[in-house]
C-alpha cells in the first residue's frame, strides 16, 4: 500500500455481492436516505390489491357517513303503507318490512357496523397489547398465569361468549363496542407476547445490556417499535373480524336493538322473506358485508407486506 | 413421549379449570345472581333467600366455587328454566348431533382444501390460482348465514335439489337416513374453513418448495411428482394438524349459526334458543362443554403432532 | 477426453425488477478421476456454476447460453426424464448445510435408499442392505440403527456423512461438492475431506469441489478454477496456482490471507471495495475497480484468456497485467498504478477534538485489565412430566482462570460447543456465572450496584458475530451509534452527534452512512458499524465473538486490519473468540485453547502455535487446512478424531481423553492441573504465581498446559503417526 497507515475501506458507492436467492440490496444511493416508514409506504402503494381495498374502504365510509347528508330518509318512523316495496322510483333499493327505505337503512346500518368494527378493534388491540406485553416482559409465573387465562377464553368460542353477554346486557352501540373489544383481545395478546419473547433474546436487545441500559430502555427503544408493526397489521384483521361478529349477532337477533340496526340485523330480517324473493332485502347487506371485509383483509395483507419490508430487503 | 402427553394433559386441565372460574364469574354477573337464573324472574325475594341458603349461595365465594366445580364434574349442570329438563340430559341429546355435523364438515374441509391448496401451490400465479385465491378471499369474508341463505335459495328453492331444513328427528341415526337434508348444512359450514385451510395449505407447500431438501431430492433424480408427494407433502401437511385443533372454536361458532339457519336441533340451536329466552343454566352448560371439547381437541392435535412429527421436542 | 466440459455457459437469475447475470461465458472441464477445485468469494458464481450443471437453479434462474457436455451429452439441451437419470445416478451432489439439505421428517436410511430405487430399480429391502453397507463405508457407527434415525437425531458430522452416502450410493462418475465442510467444525471438516478423498479414489470418481477456503483447495484439488463476478479469472493446476498466480485477483486473494502475516503481525493486504453489481456488469475487467495494477485497457475492454504452459500443465488467466514473479518473490513497486479509486473514501469531517484517542487512559501499572478466576458456568437441564426436576447440568465453562495484559489480544479458540462464547458472554455480563470471579482492573463489576454498575459496564464492550442480528433493523446508523452514548449520558446531545461522526471516521465509513439503515450495508460494513458501537463508550476491553467468521477473505482482512489499528491507536485490549486458528494466530498475543468447558492450554501465541503441548491443540493445528499444496499434502493424516462429546456429562478427569491418542488410566481419574509444562503433579501455588508474575513483567503470560502427558519437544510427535491413533467411536 502506498499509505499503509490508513485503513482500507469499502466503497459505499459499490454494491454488496448479489445474493441470487433474494433481491439484492441496492447499495447506498447518494440521494436522500429513506425512512423506514417511507420504504413501507412504497411497498404498500405498489400493492394494487391493497390500494383497491383502501379505496373500497374509503368509499364505504363515505357511503355510510356522508351519504345520509345527501340522501334523506326516515329511519325512525314505521310506515306500514310502504312495506316491502321492490326497487323503484323514490326507493332505489325498495323498502323493508317496516317500511324503511332500504338504501337509507344500509347507510345507517353501515354506520353501526363500521363504528363498532373499528372501535372494537382498537379496544381489543390496546387491551391485548398491554396484556401480552406484561406477560412477555415479566415472564415466569406471571406469564404462565396470564397466558392460561388467554388459553381458557380462547377455548370458549367467542360467539358463545358474546351471545351470553348480550343476554345479560341490553345491546347498544357503545355496549357492543365494549363487549366485542373485551372479547377479541386474545389474539393480539398472544401475538405481542410471542413477539416480545423472541425480541427479548435478539442480539440488539442484548447489546443494550452490555451498554448498561435498563430493561425499560430495551422495551421502549427496541421491542415496542418492532412489535408495533405486527400490532397494526393484526388490528386491521381485528376490524374485519369485528364487522363479521357484529353481523353474526345481528343475524342471531341479539344485535343492536331496533330502530337502530346493522348490516347483520338487516340480513336477519331479510331472511324471513327468502321464499318470497324479496332479494333487495338480502343481497345488498350481505354483499356489503363481504365487500367491506374483503377490503379490510386486502389492506391488512398489504400492510403486512410493507411492515416486513426489512425482511424483503435482506 | 408419555412425559410430553402428561405435561400437555396437565396444562389442559389447568385451562379447563380457568374456564370454570370464568363461567363461575359469569354466573355471578347474572342479574339477580344464580338464584334468579335458576328460579326464574317470577320468584319472590323469600324464595330467592331460601334458595340461596339451601344451595349454599350465602357462603363465601371460594366455597361456592368449589361446590359448583364439584357439581360440574359430576355432570350436574342444573335445570333448564324453559325446557323443564336437566341440562345434562339436553346436552346428551344435542351434543352428538353437533359433533356429527362438525366432523362431517371437517372431513369435507380436509378432502377439498388440502388438494386444492396443493394444486394452487403447484400452479401458482396462474389463472386457476388467482381464481381460487379470489374465491377463498370472498368465502373467508362471507358470513356463514349469508352463504346458508344463498344455498337455500339456490339449491333448495330454485333447483329443489335438497330440502331447506336439516333432519329434525332425535338421535344421530336419522341424520344418515335423511342424508340429503344434511348436505346443505355440512357444505355451508365447510365453506368458510375450506377458504381458510386452502390458503394455509397453499402457503405451507410454497414454504417447503423453497427448502434445501427439495433441491437434494431433485439432485437425486426424483421426478417433480415424487418431490411433491414424497418429500414436500410430508412436511407441508404437518402444520395442518395444529390448524385442525385451532379451528375448533370457529367450527363450533359456525355450527351454531348453521344450526340456526337450517333449524338443525344440535347444541348450537339449543344455545341460541336459550340465549333468546335467557335460559342461563343451558347457556352455561353449553359454554363449559364447548370449551372442554375445544381443549380436548387441541390436546388431541398436539399429541398427534408429537406422534407424527419426529422433530417435536418431547 | 474430458468427462465434463462446460463451454461458454451463461446463466441469468430473474429477480422481481432486474436480471442478475450470474454467469457470463464460463468455460471449464473436468477430466475423469480428477478433482477440480472451484474457488471464489460469495457472489463469484462458483455455486451457480455447480448448480447449472444439473440445471438445479434457484427460482428465476435459467441458462441463457453455452453447453455442458457430460459423457458426450449436452445437459443444457437434454430433456427432463433423461436428465433425471443422470441426477443422482451419474452425478452425485453434496450440499453445504446437511441439516437443511436432508428431509426432516423421513428416516435417513430411506433418504439414502431413494436414488437406488429410482435409478437401479432395487426393491426397498435390497436398497436398505446397500444403505447399511454404505453407512459403514462412510464411517457411521452402528449403521443399521442409524438408518432409522431422523436427521435431527444425528450430529453435524454424521449428517454430512449421510449426505455423502446418498451422493455416492449409485457410484456416480462425477461428484459435485458445494462447500461440503463450511457448516462443520474444523476437526470434523478434516475427517469429512479425507473421507471424500478416499471414497473418490475407491470409486474412481471425478469431483468438483466448490469452496471459498483456499486451504481446503490446497489439500484436495488437482486443478483449480478461480472465479470472480461470474467469470473465470484463472485456471491452473494446484501447484502452479499457489506458487505463481497470474491473475491480479488471485494474487490479491493470497495476500489477504491472515496465514501470510501470522508470525509478523504486519498489515494484511485487503482488497478495497466490493465485487461489482452483476445486473449491469461493465464491459471491462470486472476486477479493475479494485485492482492495484489496473491500466486503461482493464477499464476499457474485457481481457481475453491467455494460455501459458507450465511444468505441471497449462495455466490460463484473463488479465492484462499478470503477476510477473512467483508468489514468494516480491515484485518491483513501480508496477503499481494507482490506489484504486474506490478505496479513497473521504472520511467524515472530524473536528479538532481528537476524540479518537481515549480520554481515560488505562494506566500502565501492571494490573491486568481482565482477570478471570476459577470461573464456572453450568446451564441446568430439566426433565419430568409435570414438575420439572433438575436432572443435570451442561458444564459450559469449568474452572477457568486466565488474565489479559493491557493492550494485548487474548485469542480464544476451540470447536463449537467448547464454551468459548459462554466465557465471552460471562465476561461482558450477558450471563451470570455459577461460580468464580471476573475482575476488571481488580474490581468485580458484578458486585457494583446502581450508578457504579452502569458506569462499570462502559469498560467492557461486546462485538457480535452476526452483524445483521445485532443491529436493530429499524434504526438508522446514527441512532445505533448514539444509543450507548444516550444510555450512559455521555456529553450533550450535540456532542453525541459529533461523536457519531468521529466513530464513523474511525472505522472508515463516510459521514453519510449515519443516515442509512443496517440493511443498506454489506456484511463487512455492518461489522464496522458493530465495532464502532463497541468503541463508542471508550472501553478498555472489547470482547469480539467470531467477528469475521461470516466474511469473505478480502473483507475479513479489512476488518482485521481495522481492529489492529484501533488497538494500536487506543491501547485497546481484545478478547478475540474464534474457531479459526489462523485468524486467531494473526491477531493474538496470547492464545487460549478451550475444550469442553476447560482451558487446556494457554500461552504466547507464537509458542502455542509452533510448540503446542496439549494433544488437542496439536490436533487442532494439524487439522487447519493450510493454503499451500506442498505443506498441506505432506502433513500426515493427523488431526482430532471423533466428535465433541456432550457437555451434559463430560468425561471424568481430562475431558479430552476420549479423543486423545495418548490417553492412559490416570487421565480418566485425575483432572490435570493447568500449569507451566503440564504434568500430573500440581506445582506449588507460589511457583505458578512466580511464573505468572515474571511473564506479566514482560507483558505476556507463561505457557501453561493441562495435560498429564504433554508434548515436549520431538518425542511426542513420533507417537502421533496414524497407526498409533486409536479411533474412538
Amino acid at each position: 500500500m502506498s499509505d499503509p497507515g490508513r485503513a482500507q475501506v469499502d466503497s459505499l458507492g459499490e454494491m454488496p455481492p448479489p445474493e441470487p436467492a433474494a433481491a439484492a440490496p441496492t447499495g447506498l444511493p447518494v440521494g436522500q436516505a429513506k425512512s423506514m416508514f417511507q420504504l413501507g409506504f412504497e411497498v404498500f402503494i405498489q400493492n394494487k390489491l391493497a390500494i383497491v381495498g383502501m379505496v373500497v374502504l374509503v368509499l364505504a365510509v363515505v357511503f355510510c357517513f356522508v351519504g345520509p347528508l345527501f340522501y334523506h330518509t326516515d329511519q325512525v318512523t314505521v310506515n306500514l303503507l310502504t312495506t316491502n316495496l321492490p326497487p323503484g322510483p323514490g326507493h332505489p333499493l325498495g323498502t323493508d318490512e317496516t317500511g324503511y327505505d332500504q338504501l337509507g337503512r344500509l347507510m345507517v346500518g353501515g354506520q353501526a357496523s363500521l363504528t363498532i368494527g373499528f372501535a372494537a378493534a382498537i379496544i381489543a388491540t390496546i387491551v391485548g397489547t398491554v396484556w401480552g406485553a406484561i406477560a412477555g416482559f415479566f415472564g415466569g409465573l406471571v406469564d404462565a398465569v396470564m397466558m392460561r387465562v388467554v388459553d381458557a377464553i380462547l377455548s370458549i368460542p367467542i360467539l358463545f361468549l358474546l351471545l351470553f353477554i348480550v343476554t345479560i346486557v341490553r345491546p347498544s352501540i357503545p355496549v357492543m363496542i365494549f363487549v366485542l373489544g373485551l372479547t377479541a383481545w386474545l389474539v393480539p395478546a398472544r401475538l405481542v407476547r410471542g413477539e416480545s419473547l423472541t425480541l427479548r433474546v435478539r442480539e440488539y436487545v442484548q447489546a443494550v445490556r452490555v451498554m448498561g441500559g435498563s430493561s425499560w430502555h430495551s422495551v421502549l427503544r427496541h421491542i415496542m417499535p418492532n412489535v408495533i408493526g405486527t400490532v397494526i397489521v393484526n388490528a386491521t384483521f381485528q376490524v374485519a373480524d369485528a364487522i363479521l361478529l357484529i353481523a353474526y349477532l345481528g343475524y342471531l337477533g341479539l344485535g343492536i336493538s331496533p330502530p337502530a340496526t346493522d348490516w347483520g340485523g338487516m340480513l336477519s330480517n331479510g331472511t324471513a322473506f327468502i321464499f318470497t324473493n324479496y332479494w333487495w332485502l338480502i343481497y345488498p347487506p350481505g354483499i356489503l358485508i363481504i365487500v367491506v371485509v374483503v377490503a379490510v383483509n386486502l389492506v391488512g395483507d398489504g400492510l403486512r407486506d410493507s411492515v416486513e419490508v426489512r425482511l424483503q430487503r435482506r | 413421549m408419555i412425559g410430553y402427553i402428561l405435561r400437555r394433559l396437565a396444562q389442559s386441565i389447568l385451562v379447563v379449570l380457568v374456564v370454570t372460574v370464568i363461567v363461575f364469574i359469569l354466573l355471578h354477573q347474572l342479574p339477580g345472581g344464580a338464584a334468579r337464573a335458576i328460579l326464574g324472574p317470577r320468584a319472590t325475594a323469600l324464595q330467592v333467600a331460601q334458595f340461596n341458603t339451601a344451595n349454599g349461595y350465602d357462603q363465601p365465594l371460594l366455597i361456592q366455587y368449589f361446590r359448583q366445580l364439584g357439581e360440574w364434574f359430576t355432570g350436574n349442570f342444573g335445570f333448564s328454566i324453559k325446557l323443564n329438563q336437566s341440562v345434562s340430559s339436553l346436552l346428551a341429546q344435542r351434543l352428538p348431533k353437533t359433533i356429527v355435523l362438525s366432523l362431517l364438515s371437517l372431513v369435507l374441509t380436509v378432502v377439498v382444501a388440502v388438494p386444492l391448496g396443493i394444486y394452487q401451490a403447484v400452479r401458482r400465479n396462474r389463472t386457476f390460482d388467482y381464481v381460487a385465491t379470489g374465491l377463498s378471499f370472498i368465502f373467508y369474508a362471507a358470513p356463514t348465514f349469508f352463504i346458508g341463505i344463498i344455498m337455500i335459495e339456490v339449491f333448495s328453492q330454485n333447483l329443489g335439489w335438497f330440502p331447506p331444513e336439516a333432519p329434525q328427528s332425535n338421535g344421530v341415526g336419522p341424520i344418515f337416513e335423511q342424508f340429503d337434508a344434511m348436505v346443505l348444512p355440512v357444505v355451508t359450514l365447510a365453506l368458510l374453513s375450506i377458504a381458510g385451510f386452502s390458503r394455509y395449505m397453499r402457503s405451507s407447500v410454497l414454504d417447503n418448495i423453497d427448502q434445501d431438501y427439495v433441491r437434494t431430492a431433485q439432485a437425486k433424480g426424483a421426478s417433480p411428482q415424487r418431490v411433491l408427494y414424497h418429500h414436500v407433502l410430508r412436511n407441508a401437511l404437518i402444520p395442518i394438524i395444529t390448524l385442525l385443533g385451532l379451528s375448533l372454536p370457529a367450527l363450533f361458532a359456525g355450527a351454531l349459526v348453521t344450526e340456526s339457519i337450517f333449524n338443525f336441533p344440535g347444541m348450537g340451536l339449543l344455545f341460541w334458543q336459550a340465549a333468546q329466552s335467557s335460559d342461563y343454566p343451558v347457556e352455561l352448560g353449553v359454554v363449559i362443554i364447548t370449551a372442554f371439547a375445544t381443549v380436548a381437541g387441541n390436546l388431541l392435535a398436539d399429541v398427534s403432532l408429537a406422534i407424527i412429527d419426529p422433530r417435536v421436542k418431547l | 477426453m474430458a468427462l465434463l466440459e462446460i463451454r461458454d455457459l451463461s446463466t441469468d437469475i430473474a429477480l422481481s425488477k432486474s436480471v442478475v447475470h450470474a454467469l457470463d461465458h464460463v468455460s471449464l472441464h473436468v477430466d475423469a478421476g480428477e478433482t477440480l477445485g472451484l474457488v471464489g468469494e460469495s457472489g463469484s458464481g462458483k455455486t451457480m456454476t455447480a448448480m447449472s450443471i444439473e440445471r438445479l437453479l434457484p427460482p428465476g434462474g435459467h441458462i441463457t447460453g453455452g453447453e455442458i457436455l457430460f459423457d458426450g451429452e449436452d445437459l443444457v439441451q437434454l430433456e427432463e426424464p433423461r436428465l433425471r437419470e443422470i441426477r443422482g445416478g451419474d452425478i452425485g451432489m453434496i450440499f453445504q448445510d446437511p441439516m437443511t439439505s436432508l428431509n426432516p421428517v423421513i428416516p435417513v436410511g430411506d433418504q439414502v435408499a431413494e436414488p437406488l430405487m429410482l435409478h437401479r430399480g432395487l426393491s426397498k429391502a435390497e436398497a436398505m442392505k446397500r444403505v447399511v453397507e454404505m453407512f459403514g463405508l462412510v464411517g457411521i457407527p452402528s449403521p443399521l440403527q442409524r438408518t432409522r434415525d431422523f436427521p435431527h437425531q444425528l450430529s453435524g458430522g454424521q449428517r454430512q456423512r449421510v449426505m455423502i452416502a446418498m451422493a455416492l450410493i449409485c457410484q456416480p462418475k462425477l461428484l459435485i461438492a458445494d462447500e461440503p465442510t463450511t457448516a462443520l467444525d474444523v476437526t470434523v471438516q478434516k475427517q469429512i475431506l479425507e473421507l471424500v478423498d478416499r471414497l473418490r479414489q475407491e470409486f474412481h470418481m471425478a469431483m468438483i469441489l466448490v469452496t471459498h477456503d483456499l486451504g481446503v483447495i490446497a489439500g484436495s484439488a488437482d486443478r483449480v478454477v478461480v472465479m470472480y463476478a461470474g467469470k473465470v479469472a484463472e485456471m491452473a493446476d494446484v501447484h502452479t496456482l499457489f506458487a505463481a498466480p497470474k491473475h491480479r485477483y488471485t494474487d490479491a486473494l493470497f495476500e489477504a490471507l491472515p496465514e501470510r502475516a501470522a508470525g509478523t503481525g504486519e498489515r494484511l493486504y485487503s482488497i478495497p471495495g466490493l465485487p461489482p453489481d452483476l445486473v449491469e456488469p461493465p464491459p471491462a475487467c470486472r476486477f479493475a475497480p479494485r485492482c492495484r495494477f489496473a491500466v486503461d485497457a482493464c477499464r476499457a475492454q474485457v481481457p481475453p484468456m491467455t494460455r501459458i504452459n507450465t511444468p505441471y500443465g497449462p495455466q490460463e488467466f484473463a488479465c492484462f497485467v499478470p503477476r510477473t514473479t512467483p508468489l514468494h518473490e516480491p515484485e518491483p513497486m513501480d508496477l503499481r498504478t494507482v490506489v484504486p479509486e474506490v478505496a479513497r473514501v473521504e472520511p467524515a469531517e472530524v473536528g479538532g477534538r481528537g476524540w479518537v484517542a481515549p480520554t481515560t487512559f488505562i494506566p500502565a501499572d501492571g494490573v491486568p485489565i481482565l482477570q478471570v478466576q476459577a470461573l464456572v458456568k453450568d446451564f441446568p437441564v430439566t426433565a419430568g412430566a409435570i414438575l420439572r426436576r433438575h436432572v443435570g447440568d451442561i458444564s459450559a465453562v469449568a474452572d477457568i482462570t486466565v488474565s489479559i495484559p493491557r493492550g494485548r489480544t487474548l485469542g480464544l479458540v476451540g470447536e463449537s460447543g467448547c464454551g468459548k462464547t459462554t466465557l465471552g458472554r460471562l465476561v461482558v455480563g450477558l450471563d451470570v456465572p455459577t461460580g468464580g470471579k471476573i475482575l476488571f482492573r481488580g474490581r468485580r463489576i458484578s458486585q457494583l450496584r446502581g450508578r457504579e454498575a452502569k458506569e462499570g459496564r462502559r469498560n467492557v464492550q461486546f462485538m457480535f458475530q452476526d452483524s445483521y442480528a445485532s443491529l436493530d433493523p429499524r434504526m438508522r446508523v446514527r441512532s445505533i451509534l448514539r444509543e450507548p452514548l444516550d444510555i450512559q449520558h455521555v456529553g450533550t446531545p450535540r456532542d453525541r452527534n459529533e461523536r457519531v461522526d468521529e466513530l464513523l471516521a474511525a472505522v472508515g465509513l463516510p459521514a453519510r452512512a449515519a443516515e442509512r439503515y443496517p440493511h443498506e450495508f454489506s456484511g463487512g460494513q455492518r461489522q464496522r458499524i458493530g465495532l464502532a458501537r463497541a468503541l463508542a463508550l471508550q472501553p478498555g476491553l472489547i470482547v469480539a465473538d467470531e467477528p469475521v467468521s461470516a466474511l469473505d477473505v478480502s473483507i475479513q482482512a479489512q476488518v482485521l486490519n481495522l481492529m489492529k489499528e484501533l488497538q494500536r491507536d487506543r491501547e485497546l485490549t481484545y478478547l478475540f473468540i474464534s474457531h479459526d486458528l489462523s485468524v486467531v494466530r494473526y491477531l493474538s498475543d496470547v492464545i487460549a485453547v478451550m475444550y469442553l468447558g476447560r482451558m487446556v492450554e494457554v500461552g504466547p501465541a507464537a509458542e502455542v502455535y509452533s510448540h503446542p503441548q496439549h494433544h488437542y491443540t496439536r490436533g487442532l493445528i494439524d487439522t487447519i487446512p493450510i493454503p499451500d499444496p506442498v505443506v498441506e499434502r505432506q502433513k500426515a493424516k493427523l488431526g482430532v478424531r471423533g466428535e465433541l462429546p456432550s457437555a451434559m456429562n463430560p468425561p471424568s478427569g481430562c475431558r479430552f481423553r476420549t479423543r486423545c491418542p495418548m490417553a492412559q488410566d490416570i487421565c480418566a481419574r485425575v483432572v490435570p492441573p493447568l500449569q507451566p509444562g503440564g504434568g500430573s503433579e500440581p506445582m506449588a501455588a507460589a511457583e505458578v504465581e512466580a511464573a505468572v508474575a515474571s511473564a506479566a513483567a514482560r507483558g505476556t503470560v507463561p505457557h501453561m498446559t493441562a495435560c498429564h502427558f504433554p508434548i515436549n519437544g520431538h518425542s511426542a510427535a513420533d507417537t502421533l503417526v496414524e497407526g498409533a491413533v486409536s479411533p474412538v467411536a
